[in-house]
C-alpha cells in the first residue's frame, strides 16, 4: 500500500473551506492598533515637508510615523545588488523622495481601520514634482535619475556568452532578426494581500505574526533593518492566501508595523493591505524587453545560435532584484538544443511600483522570448510549429546547457504528441483552413516551458560575487509521540500548496502507518520551530527540497526505532522489520510474534527510560534532518554552472479565434500537459497547473499594469485590473507524462510556478491567426486593444526580417 | 477602505427623505443600494456628512406593466427586473439587467441609484434613453416628470436639485412589432462595460418604422444616436443601411481613451455593438427568441 502518488485528500481544506483557516488578518486581540500607510500620490517628487499635527490630535490616533522616524530607528536595508546598488537607500517610508506612485510616505496607527485612514487623509504633504521615466530604454539614458546617490538608473549589466556565437552566425543558411520584443507587466495578485501583526515586546525583541513567503531570508533582512540581532525578531506564519513569489518582499513594510508597535508601548499593530494598496505599492512582476535578436538557423530550421540585448525593468527598487538578472538563465536555452548563444543583460529602475518575484520568476519572460523566436522562426521559414520544435527539442538526459545547468529528465516530444491528441490538433488544424476560407482568424500556438526548482544560491553570486549564499536546504523535525502518531514541522511555510497532505503521504509510506497519524505542524516560527536560511516556500522545489527533508528525517527516525526495539526486544537489528500487528503499527522480529508497538517505543523513550542504559544514550526519537541537494558554487567569471535540480516542463496547446469584429482571443481549446516526475499527490499537481495555467491565461488576455507617462498607474482597482476568475477561465484539457528526475529520492520535480506557458502558447496562437494578416506578434499581452492595434497596423515589414544565404 | 465618518439616518417615508435631505443640507445624500455611492465614500470622493438611508422605504420597489405602460420603483434592485415578467415580456429589460456586474452587486443595486449616479458607464440610463422612459421625482418643490434623455447633464451630474428624489420611471408599452435589444462588451462581468449599446426597432416588414439607439460609456454621459437612428427610419435594413448608421453612432459618441482602450478601438466596438443590437432587435421583431449577453473579454 502506497499513499505517494495517491490523490490523498488535502488536510488542510477542512479547515480552510470552513473559514477556519488563520490568516494574519485573522488575528484580533484586546488594544490591538492597526496600521494605515499614506502613499505617494506621484511617481517622482521631493518631499518638502509632512506636517502630522492634525493627524496626531484626531481622537483614537496612537501615533504617526514619518520618514524622520525610520532615519531615527531603522537601518537601509541590506540590497542584494553590487554596485550601484549598495547606494540605493531602502528605508520602509520614503524620507526626501519618492520615486513610485504608492510609495509608502507616513504611517498611523490608531485605535480602529477607519480612524488610521482618516488621520491618513489629515497629514499634509508639500511635494515638489519631477518628471518621472517609466520607459526602462529611457531611464538607460539617466536623464531622469531615481537614486541619486546611486547616479545612475542601470543596477546591473553583464554579459552572458557561450559557444562560439560569430562562427555559428557565419555558418548559419538563415538569419532571422527580430528589433524587438516586449514582456509586459503584470502580477499574479494573491488573494489575501500584504498582511503582519507585529509586537515590540518588553524584553525588546519583535514578534511578527505575517505572511512573509520566504521568512528565513525576511529575518534576516528585518533583524539589521531594525537594529537587532536576528533572534530578536521572530516570525511567525500560519496560513497564507497565495503568494506566487510575491510575498517574498513584504519583510519592508513590516518594520512599520514594529515601529509602530515600539512607539505606541509595546502594543501590538495589524498591518493588512488593501487591494488597492496591494495593486499599487506591493510588487509586480519584471517587465523585459528584448532588442536587436538575431538567430541563426541551418538549413534544416535547427537553431544554431542566438545573440540579443535583454533590458529588465525592476520598477523603483532592486531590493530581492537583481538576482532576476540570473535566476533567468537557469533556462538559458529553453527546451532547445543550440549551443550557442550571448545576451547581453541589463537592468533598470524605473518611477513604478518595484518587481519582485512572481509565479514563474525571471524564468518565464526569458522562456517566452525563446518561444516567441522559434515560432516567429517557423512562421517566416515555412516550417509547422510543431514540426521546427521537434528539430530543436533537448533528447538526450541529463542535459549540460551551454552554462553548466543540468536538465534532469524531460521527453518534450512525448508532451507534444500528448497535447496534441487532448486538443485534437487534426482536427484543428483542417478547421483552421475552413475558417481562413470564410475569411475567419484561427490560431493554434503550441508553448513548450520549464519550470525550473530548487534552485542553487551560489547563482546569486553571479550577479554580486560579494554575496555570502550558494546551495540550498531545507528543514524537518519528527517525532514518534506518546500515542505512536508522528509530529512533523517544517520550515517551509506554504501559502496554498498542500505541504501538510503531501508530507502525510511520504511519513506514512515510510513508517507503514495511516496518514491520519501523521500531524504536519504548518506554518513557520523562527522562535519556536525548525527552520535554516532557505526555509520559505519559492522557486518550485518542496517536492524536493521539503519532502527530502521529510524522507531523510524518516530514514533517520526509523534507524532509532529500530536500535530501540532491537534493544527491548533482545533481537539484532537485522532481524526486525516495520509492520503493522493486532495494536497498529509495530516493529517485529521477522516470523516471530515479538513485537513493539510505535507507541510503546515512545513511551520508553518519553516515561518508563529506567530500563534504558547506556547503549540507549543517544536515542531520542525526536529527529531533525537537514537536506542539502548538492550544489556547488558557480564560476562567477564564466557564468557557469549548475543552478537548478531539477526542471519540470509543461506543453500547452491554444487554439483561438480572433474576431475581426472585436479583435477579441478567444479560446477555442485549451490543452496542458504537465511533467514533474513522480507525482507525490496527482490531484494537488492537477490544482498547480490549472491555477498556474489560469494565471497565465489571465496575464496573456486579461492582465497589465499599464502606466501613463507621468507614472500614473491607470489599472489600480479589480475594476480595472481585471484578474482572472473562474468566468474566463476555459476547459482545460489536462494531461501528464512522468520523467522521473534522477536527482531527487523520489524522482519527484518542484512544480507549481509553470513557467508561464499560457503566455508562451497564447502568443504562438495569436501569432497563428494573425500571420497572414502580416502582424509579428512581439508583445505578450493580448488584449482587444492590443489586438485591434496590431491589425490597423501590420508590422511585418518592421518586426522581422530574414537574410537567406 | 474606509469612509470617512458620517451620519446615518433611515428614512420611513419619502417625505420624511426629502425633509431630512432638505435640512441636513449639501453634504446629505440619499443612500438607497448603495453599489455606488459607497465605493465612492471609500475612496473618499466628495465631503458626505451625512447619509439618508432610502432603501427600506415600502412601496418604492414595484415593478407593475399593463397595456398602456410600465412603471418600476426607484428601489426595484437589478435582480429584482431581471426575475421578474417584465424581463420576460421585454427581453431588453432583461438583456440590461441581467447584464450589470455580478450576483452580489445585482441584488443591492438599485434602478434609481444607477440614474442618480450620474455615472456614464451605468447601464439603465442608456437602457432607459432606448426605451422613451420617463422619471418621476419628487422634492421640496413638488413631484416632477422628466425625460430619462438628457437627464444627466455632465459627469456625474443630473437634473436632480438638492433634496429631491427619483420614485419610479416609467415607459410605454413598446407597440406590437417592435423589439430591443441591449448588448455590452465588457472586460470581465463586475466591471463597467467598455461600450454598451441599447437598440429598439419597429419594423413594418423589413423596414424599419422607428428606432432608438442609445450608446453607453462612449462619452461623457449616455449618448442618444439620434443620426443613426435617422439612417434607418423609413429604410430597409440592409447590410449598408446598418453599416451607415453604425458609422452615424460612432460620429456621435465621444469616448476617452482610457485603460479600457484608446479611442479608435472604442470606435470600432460601437460600429459591431450598433450592427449586433439592430439585428438582434430585427430578429426579436420577427418573433425570434434571441439570446443575447454582453460579450466579455
Amino acid at each position: 500500500m502506497s499513499w505517494v502518488g495517491k490523490s490523498l485528500r488535502r488536510k488542510e481544506d477542512e479547515r480552510l473551506v470552513r473559514g477556519q483557516g488563520l490568516f494574519a488578518d485573522d488575528e484580533l486581540g484586546a488594544g490591538m492598533l492597526h496600521l494605515y500607510i499614506l502613499r505617494s500620490p506621484y511617481a517622482h517628487a521631493r518631499i518638502l515637508s509632512i506636517d502630522t499635527a492634525a493627524a496626531e490630535a484626531l481622537p483614537g490616533v496612537v501615533c504617526v510615523l514619518t520618514g524622520k522616524d525610520v532615519l531615527e530607528h531603522c537601518d537601509p536595508y541590506m540590497q542584494l545588488g553590487p554596485e550601484p546598488c549598495d547606494k540605493i537607500r531602502d528605508l520602509p517610508l520614503a524620507v526626501d523622495k519618492v520615486i513610485f506612485q504608492g510609495e509608502p510616505v507616513a504611517a498611523v496607527a490608531a485605535t480602529s481601520p477607519g480612524i488610521a485612514m482618516d488621520a491618513g487623509q489629515l497629514i499634509d504633504v508639500d511635494y515638489e514634482m519631477l518628471d518621472a521615466v517609466v520607459d526602462a530604454e529611457e531611464a538607460l539614458t539617466d536623464k531622469i535619475i531615481l537614486h541619486e546617490a546611486a547616479g545612475t538608473n542601470r543596477t546591473w549589466h553583464g554579459v552572458y556568452e557561450y559557444g562560439d556565437v560569430e562562427k555559428a552566425f557565419r555558418d548559419a543558411v538563415h538569419v532571422v532578426r527580430i528589433p524587438r520584443m516586449h514582456f509586459h507587466r503584470y502580477a499574479s495578485t494573491p488573494l489575501e494581500g500584504n498582511a503582519c501583526v507585529a509586537e515590540w515586546t518588553r524584553q525588546g525583541t519583535v514578534d511578527f505574526l505575517c505572511n512573509n513567503s520566504f521568512p528565513g531570508f525576511a529575518q534576516q533582512l528585518l533583524a539589521p533593518g531594525l537594529r537587532l540581532k536576528s533572534d530578536q525578531v521572530r516570525i511567525r506564519t500560519y496560513d497564507i492566501g497565495g503568494s506566487f513569489g510575491n510575498k517574498i518582499w513584504n519583510y519592508v513594510y513590516m518594520a512599520l508595523a514594529a515601529l509602530a508597535s515600539k512607539k505606541a508601548g509595546g502594543r501590538r499593530v495589524k498591518w493588512a493591505e488593501l487591494r488597492t494598496e496591494n495593486l499599487l505599492g506591493s510588487g509586480h512582476g519584471n517587465e523585459r524587453t528584448f532588442l536587436d535578436t538575431e538567430v541563426a538557423l541551418d538549413k534544416h530550421g535547427v537553431i544554431t545560435a542566438i545573440r540579443s540585448r535583454h533590458i529588465d525593468d525592476c520598477g523603483a527598487y532592486t531590493r530581492y532584484e537583481p538576482l532576476g538578472c540570473v535566476i533567468w538563465s537557469q533556462v538559458l536555452p529553453a527546451t532547445f538544443k543550440l549551443r550557442n548563444m550571448r545576451i547581453d543583460f541589463t537592468q533598470t529602475v524605473t518611477n513604478k511600483c518595484p518587481a519582485v518575484p512572481n509565479r514563474g520568476y525571471s524564468r518565464m519572460q526569458h522562456l517566452w522570448f525563446m518561444e516567441r523566436i522559434i515560432d516567429i522562426c517557423a512562421h517566416e521559414l515555412r516550417i509547422p510549429a510543431d514540426e521546427i520544435r521537434l528539430r530543436n527539442y533537448i533528447t538526450e538526459f541529463p542535459y549540460e546547457t551551454p552554462n553548466g545547468c543540468v536538465y534532469d529528465s524531460g521527453n518534450y516530444p512525448a508532451m507534444l504528441a500528448k497535447a496534441k491528441q487532448l486538443v485534437d490538433w487534426d482536427k484543428w488544424k483542417k478547421m483552421q483552413v475552413a475558417a481562413r476560407a470564410d475569411g475567419r482568424l484561427i490560431g493554434i500556438g503550441i508553448g513548450t516551458t520549464l519550470d525550473s526548482g530548487t534552485n542553487n544560491f551560489g547563482q546569486a553570486q553571479i550577479m554580486n560575487p560579494h554575496l555570502p549564499f550558494s546551495g540550498n536546504a531545507e528543514v524537518c523535525t519528527m517525532r514518534l509521540d506518546f500515542d505512536g502518531a508522528l509530529v512533523v514541522s517544517l520550515g517551509t511555510g506554504p501559502s496554498g500548496q498542500g505541504h501538510e497532505t503531501a508530507t502525510s503521504q511520504v511519513v506514512a509510506d515510510e513508517l507503514g502507518i495511516d496518514p491520519s497519524m501523521v500531524q504536519v505542524r504548518s506554518g513557520f516560527d523562527t522562535g519556536w520551530n525548525t527552520y535554516v536560511g532557505h526555509s520559505g516556500t519559492y522557486a518550485s522545489q518542496f517536492a524536493v527540497t521539503g519532502l527530502s527533508a521529510v524522507h531523510g528525517a524518516c530514514q533517520k527516525l526509523k534507524a532509532e526505532m529500530r536500535k530501540l526495539a532491537a534493544f527491548l526486544l533482545e533481537a539484532a537489528e537485522d532481524q526486525l522489520e516495520f509492520g503493522t500487528g493486532a495494536q497498529g503499527p509495530e516493529v517485529r522480529v521477522r516470523g516471530t510474534d515479538k513485537a513493539i508497538g510505535y507507541w510503546q517505543l515512545s513511551n520508553v523513550i518519553n516515561n518508563n527510560n529506567a530500563m534504558l542504559d547506556e547503549r540507549m544514550a543517544d536515542v531520542t526519537l525526536n529527529i531533525r534532518h537537514v537536506y542539502r541537494p548538492p550544489f556547488r558554487v558557480p564560476d562567477t567569471k564564466r557564468k557557469f554552472g549548475n543552478l537548478t535540480l531539477t526542471y519540470a516542463a509543461q506543453l500547452h496547446i491554444a487554439v483561438i479565434e480572433v474576431s475581426r469584429e472585436t479583435s477579441r482571443a478567444q479560446i477555442l481549446a485549451y490543452a496542458a500537459v504537465d511533467d514533474c516526475g513522480t507525482v507525490i499527490n496527482p490531484q494537488i499537481v492537477a490544482g498547480q497547473v490549472h491555477g498556474a495555467t489560469s494565471h497565465g491565461i489571465g496575464a496573456a488576455l486579461m492582465e497589465t499594469f499599464d502606466y501613463d507617462e507621468t507614472g500614473n498607474l491607470l489599472t489600480s482597482t479589480f475594476s480595472d485590473y481585471c484578474p482572472i476568475t473562474s468566468l474566463n477561465i476555459p476547459d482545460i484539457a489536462y494531461g501528464s507524462i512522468q520523467t522521473p528526475s534522477p536527482f531527487s529520492y523520489s524522482g519527484a520535480k518542484g512544480m507549481g510556478e509553470g513557467g508561464g506557458a499560457p503566455l508562451h502558447s497564447i502568443s504562438a496562437a495569436v501569432q497563428d491567426a494573425l500571420y497572414e494578416a502580416g502582424v509579428i506578434v512581439t508583445g505578450s499581452h493580448h488584449s482587444p486593444p492590443a489586438i485591434f492595434a496590431a491589425l490597423q497596423k501590420p508590422n511585418r515589414a518592421q518586426a522581422v526580417s530574414v537574410e537567406k544565404r | 477602505m474606509y469612509p470617512a465618518p458620517f451620519r446615518y439616518h433611515r428614512a420611513a417615508s419619502i417625505e420624511a427623505a426629502i425633509r431630512q435631505l432638505s435640512e441636513l443640507g449639501e453634504g446629505a445624500r440619499a443612500l438607497a443600494g448603495g453599489q455606488s455611492l459607497l465605493v465612492w465614500l471609500k475612496m473618499r470622493f466628495g465631503e458626505v456628512s451625512d447619509l439618508v438611508d432610502i432603501g427600506r422605504i415600502p412601496g418604492l420597489d414595484a415593478i407593475t406593466q399593463d397595456a398602456a405602460g410600465v412603471r418600476i420603483g426607484a428601489l426595484a434592485t437589478h435582480a429584482r427586473i431581471a426575475r421578474s415578467p417584465l424581463a420576460k415580456l421585454l427581453p431588453i429589460v432583461g438583456d440590461c439587467a441581467n447584464g450589470i456586474a455580478d450576483n452580489q452587486v445585482r441584488s443591492r443595486g438599485t434602478i434609481g441609484g444607477s440614474l442618480a449616479s450620474g455615472d456614464p458607464s451605468c447601464d439603465w440610463p442608456v437602457l432607459l434613453t432606448t426605451l422613451d422612459a420617463n422619471l418621476h421625482t419628487q422634492g421640496p418643490g413638488g413631484a416632477r416628470d422628466l425625460p430619462v434623455d438628457g437627464f444627466v447633464e455632465d459627469l456625474y451630474v443630473t437634473k436632480l436639485k438638492p433634496g429631491e428624489l427619483i420614485t419610479g420611471i416609467s415607459f410605454a408599452m413598446p407597440v406590437k412589432g417592435s423589439a430591443g435589444a441591449y448588448v455590452g462588451f465588457k472586460r470581465c462581468a463586475p466591471a463597467y462595460p467598455t461600450i454598451s449599446v441599447g437598440v429598439q426597432l419597429s419594423l413594418k416588414g423589413e423596414q424599419c418604422e422607428d428606432v432608438r439607439i442609445a450608446l453607453g460609456s462612449a462619452g461623457l454621459t449616455t449618448i442618444h444616436a439620434r443620426a443613426a437612428e435617422a439612417e434607418l427610419k423609413g429604410k430597409t435594413l440592409t447590410p449598408a443601411t446598418l453599416a451607415r448608421a453604425a458609422d452615424a453612432a460612432v460620429a456621435a459618441s465621444d469616448p476617452v481613451d482610457d485603460q479600457r482602450g484608446p479611442i479608435a478601438f472604442k470606435q470600432s466596438i460601437i460600429k459591431v455593438l450598433v450592427r449586433r443590437g439592430i439585428e438582434t432587435a430585427k430578429r426579436r421583431c420577427h418573433g425570434e427568441t434571441v439570446e443575447v449577453s454582453h460579450e466579455y473579454y
